[in-house]
Formats: structure tokens, sequence, C-alpha cells
């Protein structure tokens, strides 16, 4: 290629980067656009066969095993969110939904309060395509109870251990399992910190999700 | 029928591999071209003498970039199914520090090594023997190092995601900032090029001739 | 073929930039039809544990890095090994058709060919150890990675070149 020849080449190739590369921003977003189909026959069986949900503890798994590709998802308000999420959580806001970038293989876990958000979100992301769409059937309220705080149901073998198992998995995320039967069901008490593990409670009045969420929440998480 | 199409299954392992010599046998050809296979034109780099190896990797970051975008914006190929490299921000940043000297001492990296030595170059053959001994022998060592290797992982971050700006928008900062700093290069290379005096590409030749026929014997 | 004196009017290499666009849109080609990138050091990785399964396969299994590469189709059908396969053609034919086919020992002016190919070794093995913790080189992690934007490959890319650049002078014996 002559100097002059290839001058203009790079000037041509320069020019062309340089005019992509300015409409890019007013492109919008390159990942695919959102088209939705509802199965509603493929959701329902799934639905049906329980494969649409994870328990707290799956997810607790999922998280403390670095699940790779897993994206837990908040599907609450930004002050929910700030006031306390799960480890490693991202907000998910509803109305950008549509046009989130997912990878097609992630594994994408929804939760929200009590769970009626994220089963709704759930059929969305089911609808834009995504295969491994999971939500958490009892909110957060599940997360605190049987991962945060789990409790000792009785004492029979299988009741043992299974609360064990919950139990080191609570104390990897900081939790408070409560193995003291004696204060159970009746007392809806939550340990607070620095208190000796399980057997040192304080009752509180309130039952309700915000009141263990600010329980939680005095412990620094 | 939207691209990745090895990922709508038209074509199973064997396919891929055909795939993999095809572009390999590409990207060899576009190396070597380029002169990416000499140890010399590469450490160029570091001189400030020869920019080549700059010029020629941010031009192709960018067209890959302006082509991944526009056919994800168009439908044409699903962004969503394009493996994007996991980020680890520690292991990265030093293993690139570490790379960084390797690549000064050898003058070549592990691709255009490849070229360097299919076409004759004996330090690459040298440089290739060497990189797989340092990468058996960190393989080996590996329990050691695995903790480190693990931290930090951010999982499949994009600059983008990081800065929360737009895609486009990121894409247009990477072009604005490869397009200044080819002007920039191509100021350093003139300069350099005037100040070199005649008598030097005459000394690199004698240095090659006797190599070769010394080799030869 | 392989000329054994110095060649006769090799041709000039390409310009950098078109080369460059070129080697862009073969990236391009690989995301559209694998779905993936390039890559060179994932075939070193995958050859080493090839070779350490077949000397010691159980040590391999327990290996959480080499185990990685030993799944599927085996080690020696992984897919960057056959791109670097080719990569190593593609680079013979292009010299070929431009007369740049030469066996020699490419060196600074200053340096003898026995620290040359001494510096090349251990330049290598360095480039091993930098690659494996990054995860790849400059053509899975500078290239691929800096193409689809992702941080830590950028991350690469500027620890690399600063680290390159601030050796460099302590070098010069190599390559002025």
């Amino acid at each position: 290629m002559s100097g002059g020849r290839e001058r203009w080449v790079t000037r041509a190739l320069a020019a062309t980067a340089l005019a992509l590369g300015l409409l890019a921003p007013l492109a919008g977003s390159p990942y695919k656009a959102n088209h939705s189909t509802i199965d509603v026959a493929a959701l329902a069986r799934t639905v049906a066969r329980e494969e649409d949900h994870v328990t707290a503890l799956e997810l607790a798994q999922w998280i403390k095993d670095r699940r790779p590709g897993l994206r837990v998802l908040d599907v609450r308000s930004p002050e929910e969110y700030d006031r306390y999420h799960l480890p490693t959580a991202e907000r998910l806001a509803l109305d950008s939904l549509a046009t989130l970038p997912f990878h097609a293989d992630d594994t994408l876990v929804l939760y929200s309060e009590g769970g009626a958000h994220a089963a709704q979100a759930w059929v969305f992301l089911r609808a834009l395509g995504y295969h491994n769409v999971y939500f958490l059937r009892g909110g957060l309220y599940e997360w605190l109870e049987q991962v945060m705080n789990p409790t000792l149901a009785d004492t029979t073998a299988p009741a043992r251990d299974a609360f064990s198992r919950a139990a080191s998995l609570s104390r990897y995320f900081g939790g408070v399992p409560r193995s003291d039967i004696r204060t159970l069901p009746a007392d809806e008490s939550i340990a607070l910190p620095g208190a000796p593990r399980a057997t040192s409670t304080v009752p509180l009045p309130a039952r309700t999700t915000s009141a263990r969420i600010d329980a939680v929440r005095r412990r620094g998480c | 029928m939207t691209a990745p199409y090895f990922e709508l299954g038209y074509f199973g392992a064997r396919g891929a591999l055909v795939a993999a010599l095809v572009i390999g046998i590409a990207f060899g050809w576009c190396l070597e071209s380029a002169g990416m296979g000499s140890a010399r034109k590469l450490a160029g780099q570091f001189y400030l003498t020869d920019l080549t190896v700059f010029k020629v990797m941010f031009t192709a970051i960018v067209t890959a970039m302006l082509g991944a975008f526009w056919l994800g914006r168009l439908g044409v190929l699903d962004l969503t199914r394009v493996y994007v490299p996991e980020t680890y921000l520690v292991p990265q940043l030093v293993g690139g520090l570490i790379f960084g000297v390797g690549f000064a001492l050898g003058g070549l990296c592990p691709g255009t090594s490849c070229v360097a030595a299919a076409t004759g170059r004996l330090d690459g053959v040298a440089l290739v023997a060497g990189m797989w001994s340092g990468v058996l022998a960190t393989g080996l060592f590996f329990p050691a190092l695995e903790r480190f290797y693990e931290r930090t992982p951010r999982g499949a971050l994009t600059l983008p995601q990081l800065a929360h700006v737009p895609y486009g928008v990121a894409v247009l900062l990477v072009v604005l900032a490869a397009l200044g700093g080819f002007l920039v290069a191509e100021r350093i290379e003139a300069k350099v090029r005037t100040s070199v005096t005649p008598a030097a590409p005459d000394e690199m030749r004698r240095t090659v001739a006797p190599v070769v026929e010394g080799v030869g014997a | 073929m392989i000329a054994r004196s110095v060649d006769a009017s090799p041709r000039p290499y390409a310009n950098p930039y078109v080369a460059g666009v070129a080697l862009g849109l073969v990236l391009l080609a690989a995301f559209v039809v694998m779905g993936r990138g390039l890559g060179a050091s994932g075939a070193f990785a995958s050859s080493a544990a090839g070779v350490v399964a077949a000397a010691a396969p159980e040590a391999a299994r327990a290996n959480s890095y080499f185990a990685k590469y030993l799944g599927g189709d085996g080690p020696w059908l992984d897919w960057l090994l056959i791109e670097i396969v080719g990569v190593g053609m593609g680079g013979f034919l292009s010299a070929l058709v431009a007369r740049r086919l030469r066996l020699e020992i490419e060196r600074g002016p200053r340096l003898a060919s026995g620290a040359r190919l001494t510096a090349a070794f251990g330049g290598g093995a360095v480039m091993g150890l930098g690659a494996v913790l990054a995860r790849g080189c400059t053509s899975g992690q500078a290239l691929t990675g800096g193409a689809l934007l992702s941080v830590g490959s950028w991350l690469f890319v500027a620890g690399a070149f600063a680290a390159a650049y601030l050796v460099a002078p302590l070098l010069r014996r190599l390559w002025t």
C-alpha cells in the first residue's frame, strides 16, 4: 500500500470508528430486545413441580458455596434494600426488568418481603427467556426464620440433624441459632448481640419482619 | 436465529474444533502480517521506538467492541450468551504486573511466541518452552496460590456496570481514548524517527546475518 | 523452503491499523460463531494438564487447577489448544507468502544468542505465572476481555503495560 493510500485508509477507519462510537450512546442497550412470551403451560408445570422456588437454607448454601453465576435479586424498594438485604444481593428495579443484562445461564434468585413481588418477577424473567430463575417463597421473612434464627423444632433425631446443619450455615452468615426449646414458640424472642449463643434471649413485642430486621441490624450485618 | 451459532446447536464439538482451527489460522496470519512475531519489534513498544503493539492491540479491541455492541443492538448477536471473562480484581491486577515483567524480559507474549516459533525464530521456541514450564510449575504449586487466586471475585463485571453508565457511553469513551492514544503514538514515533541516525538499521542487519549462518551450520 | 541466508526482499509488514481491524474482525467472528473469544495461555494450561495427567493421573485430578482441563473431551481436544495450533499455522503461512520465514534468534545488538534464549525462557516462565493468576494473557484477557469491557481484563492490561514500561529501562541491554 502506498503512503498516501495508506493514510487515506487509516483516516477512513478512524472516521468509521468515531462515527460508530458517537452513535453508541444514542442507541440504547446492546442486549437482546425484550421479546417476551409467556408459555403458560410450561410455567404452570414448573410451579406444580415446585421447581420455581428455593428454600432459604438452599439459597444460603448456594451463597456460601459461591455458586458460579448466582445472582441474588432484591425486588423491594431502595430504602428497604438499604436497610437490610441478603448477603451478595443486588437490587432489582421491577420497572427496568425488561432491559437487564443477565447472562443466559446465570442462576437468578429473587426475593421480596413476603414473596409475592418476587413471584411476579419470576414470571416476568421466565417470560424473557431466562431458565434458571427461582424465588424465595417465604421472602425475607423465611430467610430471617430459617437462616438468621433457625429454631430447633423438637427433640427428635431428624429434627436435631436438620437443626445442626441449619445452625452451622446460620453462624456462617452471622445468625444466631436458637436451641432453647423452652422459649418457643409463644415467646417471639430473638437473641441480641453479645449474648451467648442460643440460650440467652430477650423477649421482644413485635412479630413483624420489621422488628426482626431491626434486631439483626443491631448486630451490624 | 441469533448468534452465537454454536449455542444454537448448529454444529457440535467437532464443528467447534474446526472453527477453532480456522479462527486460529486467521488470528496467527493477522499477527504475523503486522510483524507481531518479531520480538525486537514488540520490544520497541517499551522503548517508544515502535508502537505497533499498542496500535494493533487497541485497534483490534475497538473493532471487536464496536462490532459486538452494534451486532447486539441490531439483534444479530445475543450478547448475554457471549462469555465475558470473570473479574477477580487483585489476582488479575497482580497477574498483569507479573506478566508485564515477563513480557519486557522475553519480548513476546504467548500468542505471538507461537507465531515467532512457527516462522523460525528460535527465541520464540525458547519462550514457548519457558511459558509452558512456568504454567506447569504454577499449576503444580497451585494449592499454595489458590487462596490468593480466588480473592476479590466480582463475576462478569463490565466497565459500564461498574461506572453505572449505559453500555454505549462506555463504548464511546473507549473509542475516544483509543483514537487519542493513536494520535499520541504517531507523534511519539515521528519524533523518534527524526532522531534515529541512519546507521542504526544497518547495525541490526549485521546482527542477524552471523546468527543465521551460525545456526544453519 | 526455509532460507538459510538473509532473506531476499521480504515483504513489508502490513499497516498496524489495518491488521488490527482484521484481528478485531477475527475476534468478532469468534464471538458470533462460538460465543467466546480468543486465547493463548489456556492452551499451555491444558497441555500441561494433559502431560501431568499422563504422568500421574490421580495427582492431576487432585490438583484443582489442572483438573479443570481434564473433563469433557480431554485436555488434548481443548478448544484453545486447537486454536493455538491454528495460530502457528497462520503465522507460518503469512510469513511464507511474505518471504519472512527465517531461522534465526532475534535479539538486541549487544546481546549474545545464549543470553537471549535464556532471557526468552525466563520471560516466558514469568508470563506463565502471570497468566495463570490473571486467567489469561494478552489474547484472552487484553483482546477478548478488553473488547467485552470486562473490568478485570482492563486491570490486567493496565498492570501489564505499567510493569513492562517500569522494567524496560533496566533491561536495555536485552534490546538496544
